[in-house]
């Protein structure tokens, strides 16, 4: 892969990893049943899920970049829907509590209410249809970001360096699995620890996770450019 | 069947398992320690004139803490490995045995860990009159040292099979980091909603979800005397520990399985983890309806 076009795709990656934090529905208060979204920081719950693409994108990366992307896309995605169906089965099992949302009325998708099972002074329980998918679209966002920083990381040190494939790959996934802990925690500043997905209101506020994550994915793939290809 | 094949097969079962078990341990070794979301109502019980005896070392986010006990148990079993190798010990032994030195040197350093994490945290609540009970600290950190030690021997097992078995290129510490803060998010997603909205919270009507107001009010009496921390994880392993466990269990064995299989060449997998991914979808929304069937409307809200 061209250099330059290899530092491009990490950008993209990099700003792709900081927008679907929004996606991915996460509340450090759910962990006591008492509001919407999976159990614990999104941040952390986004990284989580972003390395688990990785893991699965390390399989497909000498198969090329497309196949790489979705690999990674899909792998996040099944550690989000497993962590979501079973976070609402400990809420239906362990907790006693349905899954609501706190912040529509109707199911956008199947259509049933909300507020009457919601417990009287919480914010919702667990995720409902549109919640998880909405956590869906973050994962496949974040595990396809993530796997082209990966892939673009892979391929200019391919081009440009003859050091041997195994440890380039390694080298690649420790800069992809950065790129994930610092654009997932830029976020948080923004969604100061609680977010419904798609459907919550602090969706108005991610043209500052954009601008956040462009700044230091810039600074990220023009670092990677200078140190591969310069010196 | 091709050899290649049947090492597949094995290597996709063992990390099934090992993963499975490793769930349920690390959702054991967080209740022990407070150290997930639910410490926020550990640390609020002092403030609302609740004295505890909790053992609380969360001075950190469950995901990063499980990756580094992850990351640095792999890194020491593969450095030790390699001179057990030069001695002339058999890979498969050489790899066990690092990875139990690599695993107890880690639960060393969690024991340092959760001692000062505990006391600085207890330090902190002395505005409350909250004493430092020593029994608080002292009866669970064997208990949590030992969970962390499995967590970290079991997380670094994983990380050598799924590099040696089913060929993951990445080096085996960068798979336990990866393995250590997937496992953290998801058990502290998953397992700790039992430890925070149930078991700390037995004393209100099962069903009502903790109420913002109700934050704090935890048990603070256990079935024998004071509760400690303890008495946390044989409670959250029976339902918290055992979905953590599917979760993750799952994810890795899910994984590992569609690239068993190779009718659409390279993106086999690719569309068999789809194909997994809607189904599990589906089952959500059946479980949800299945949920709401159950319980019904919360009395007085049926109208709403």
């Amino acid at each position: 892969m061209d250099p330059i076009t290899a530092m491009i795709g990490i950008i993209i990656g990099g700003v792709i990893v900081g927008i679907c934090v929004h996606f991915i529905p996460a509340s450090a208060v759910g962990a006591m049943s008492a509001s919407t979204g999976i159990a614990t920081g999104p941040s952390m719950l986004s990284a989580g899920c972003g390395l688990a693409g990785l893991y699965a994108a390390g399989y497909s990366i000498k198969l090329g970049l497309p196949i790489t992307v979705v690999s990674g896309a899909l792998g996040s995605a099944l550690m989000i829907i497993c962590t979501m169906l079973l976070a609402n089965a400990i809420c239906a099992f362990g907790t006693g509590v349905a899954p609501v949302a706190g912040t529509y009325e109707k199911d956008p998708i199947t259509g049933w209410r909300q507020k009457p099972f919601m417990s009287p002074g919480t914010d919702g329980h667990s995720m409902p249809t549109t919640t998880a998918l909405s956590g869906i679209i973050g994962a496949l966002l974040g595990g396809g970001g993530g796997s082209l920083v990966f892939a673009s990381t892979y391929g200019m040190l391919t081009e440009v360096t003859t050091i041997a494939t195994s440890t380039i790959i390694t080298i690649a996934g420790m800069i992809a699995a950065g790129v994930f802990l610092l654009n997932c925690v830029l976020p948080a500043y923004v969604l100061v620890g609680k977010t419904e997905g798609m459907t919550d209101p602090k969706m108005k506020k991610l043209p500052k996770t954009f601008v956040s994550c462009l700044v230091s994915s810039i600074f990220i793939g023009v670092f990677m450019y200078a140190a591969v290809v310069v010196i | 069947m091709e050899p290649v094949t049947l090492t597949l097969m094995i290597g996709v079962g063992l990390a099934g398992a090992i993963a499975f078990i490793a769930g349920i341990i690390e959702d054991a070794e967080s209740d022990a320690g407070s150290a997930s979301n639910p410490n926020s109502q550990v640390q609020l019980a002092p403030q609302i004139g609740h004295i505890i005896r909790y053992y609380d070392k969360a001075i950190a986010g469950e995901p990063p803490q499980n990756g580094l006990w992850a990351a640095a148990a792999c890194t020491i079993a593969l450095v030790v490995s390699w001179r057990f190798l030069d001695l002339g010990i058999g890979q498969y032994y050489a790899v066990f045995f690092a990875a139990v030195v690599g695993a107890a040197i880690v639960c060393l350093v969690q024991g340092c860990f959760g001692v000062f994490a505990h006391l600085s945290r207890i330090a902190s609540f002395n505005p409350f009159k909250q004493p430092l009970y020593w029994d608080a600290l002292l009866t669970p950190l064997p208990y949590s040292m030992g969970l962390a030690f499995l967590t970290a021997l079991l997380l670094t097992l994983l990380a050598f099979i799924t590099g040696g078995l089913l060929g993951n290129p990445f080096a085996p510490p960068l798979l336990a980091l990866i393995f250590g803060v997937s496992l953290g998010s998801i058990a502290s997603g998953t397992g700790d909603i039992q430890y925070g909205a149930e078991r700390l919270y037995q004393h209100h009507i099962f069903g009502s979800g903790i109420q913002i107001s109700k934050m704090g009010d935890i048990d603070l009496k256990g079935e024998y005397g004071f509760r400690n921390s303890v008495d946390t994880p044989y409670f959250c392993m029976r339902l918290g520990g055992t979905i953590t466990a599917f979760a993750f269990g799952l994810i890795i064995f899910l994984d590992g399985w569609t690239r068993l299989f190779t009718f659409a060449g390279a993106w086999t997998s690719v569309i068999l983890e789809a194909i997994v991914v809607i189904v599990l979808f589906i089952f959500l929304v059946w479980l949800e309806k299945f949920t709401r069937n159950s319980y019904g409307p919360y009395p007085g809200q049926e109208d709403l």
